[in-house]
């Protein structure tokens, strides 16, 4: 079996680590996630050893998608573990392309293999090697992007839960801006829409990497979402939730006005 | 670039006592690793994953907040990570951009296991080590 693949072909959580499979799933069932490929642990610690093999089969791989790319760390450990290594391996936005890989690839090897990750490891009670696949996408660049509940995490209700802020959604995940509020009954009825205040926005550069800019007044407190892309998260929600199952948390984009799944996992965390 | 010198491998007093071939097979599991400058690469009390050997760059050496030195290339640091993965002694940061090369407990622990000559050596060079700085 290649330990190269399509995000499509990706279906061995052992190899890939969750995120890829659960990406490459997404993709076999219709949902809007950008192409990609998926890289196996082993491949990726040969890359990050600077194989030359390995390089280049990585290399021809990932070509097609031209970039800038995402490139995701997917923790192949245990069952459900991938969510217990947020923010524990990187992941880098706006790889320019492929010459720039090998080195985005061996800082992710790094992430895995850090003090604070073996620290980590041992604390939560691994003591066996670290593995980490890897996701390589094509970059999103959005207008918008955030991250949704497809069950309220707090009062357990049957609503979504849309949080949202301009530009890539490390503004969101990384908890640099208050972002906007949204709840969505099941039927796309908006049932509360709160401004945050979104001061920063996170945008790719064009040599590679991200930069945080202020946010143009007039928009820090305008909301980011209308009624329409409200209503296009909620059917996205809809959709996770045939696939997955219920009580998703998915972090999402729109970008040229098209919605994207960049994550959709389990909630680890419910109601009161 | 990967692996690292055999020549600053062989100062490393845990490595003293190992030949050449013995030294490249060590050399060969290094991976190239890279700091920005005033990045923390150990913090001290942390969990160990791994040791290092400068190839480019400086970096500061804090023991309890205090400024011990400052190393440059063919210097290292975190060598006894590679035995026990127990918890850093001293803090580094890197005081300019930083190329290093490093091995972690993960792949030095193999090469140890499946070679009892190598195994030995080391155990001669603890001892050394031992001998010379235990408490009289």
């Amino acid at each position: 079996m290649s330990h190269v693949v399509q995000l499509l072909d990706a279906r061995d959580t052992a190899l890939f680590g969750s995120k890829a499979v659960g990406l490459g799933q997404a993709l076999r069932d219709g949902l809007p996630v950008p192409p990609g490929v998926a890289l196996a642990g082993d491949v990726v610690e040969a890359v990050a050893g600077r194989d030359g093999p390995a390089i280049q089969q990585v290399t021809e791989s990932v070509r097609p998608l031209g970039g800038p790319l995402a490139v995701r760390s997917s923790a192949v450990d245990e069952d459900g573990a991938e969510a217990s290594f947020a923010g524990q391996h990187l992941t880098l936005l706006n790889v320019p392309g492929t010459d720039q890989l090998t080195s985005a690839l061996n800082e992710i090897w790094w992430s895995a293999n850090s003090d604070s990750a073996i620290t980590y490891r041992q604390r939560v009670g691994l003591f066996t090697r670290p593995s980490v696949g890897v996701v390589v996408q094509v970059l999103v660049n959005p207008e918008t992007a955030g991250v949704m509940f497809t069950r309220n995490p707090m009062s357990g209700a049957d609503e979504r839960v849309i949080e949202a802020s301009w530009g890539l959604g490390e503004a969101v995940v990384a908890g640099r801006v208050i972002p906007d509020h949204y709840r969505v009954d099941r039927a796309g009825e908006v049932l509360e829409r709160v401004a945050g205040r979104k001061s920063v926005v996170f945008r790719s550069l064009p040599e590679g990497g991200t930069v945080e800019e202020e946010v143009a007044p007039a928009l820090v407190e305008a909301l980011c979402l209308d009624d329409e892309q409200l209503g296009e998260l909620s059917r996205l929600a809809e959709r996770c939730e045939s696939v997955y199952g219920p009580a998703r948390d998915i972090e999402w984009a729109i970008a040229d006005g098209t919605l994207y799944l960049l994550q959709c996992r389990a909630v680890t965390t419910s109601g009161p | 670039m990967s692996g690292a010198s055999t020549d600053v491998l062989q100062r490393v007093p845990l490595f003293a006592d190992l030949d050449e071939d013995e030294l490249k097979r060590i050399a060969s599991v290094f991976k190239e690793r890279r700091f920005s400058d005033g990045e923390t690469i150990i913090q001290q009390g942390s969990g160990a994953a791994a040791f290092f050997v400068i190839d480019s760059g400086e970096a500061t050496v804090f023991v309890d907040g205090n400024e011990k030195r400052v190393l440059g290339p063919g210097d290292y640091f975190g060598e006894m990570a590679l035995i026990d993965a127990g918890s850093r002694t001293a803090t580094v940061i890197a005081s300019s951009e930083l190329v290093c090369s490093g091995v972690t407990f993960w792949d030095f622990r193999p090469l140890v296991e499946e070679n009892g000559v190598i195994g030995w050596k080391l155990l001669n060079s603890l001892i050394a080590i031992y001998r010379t700085e235990r408490p009289r």
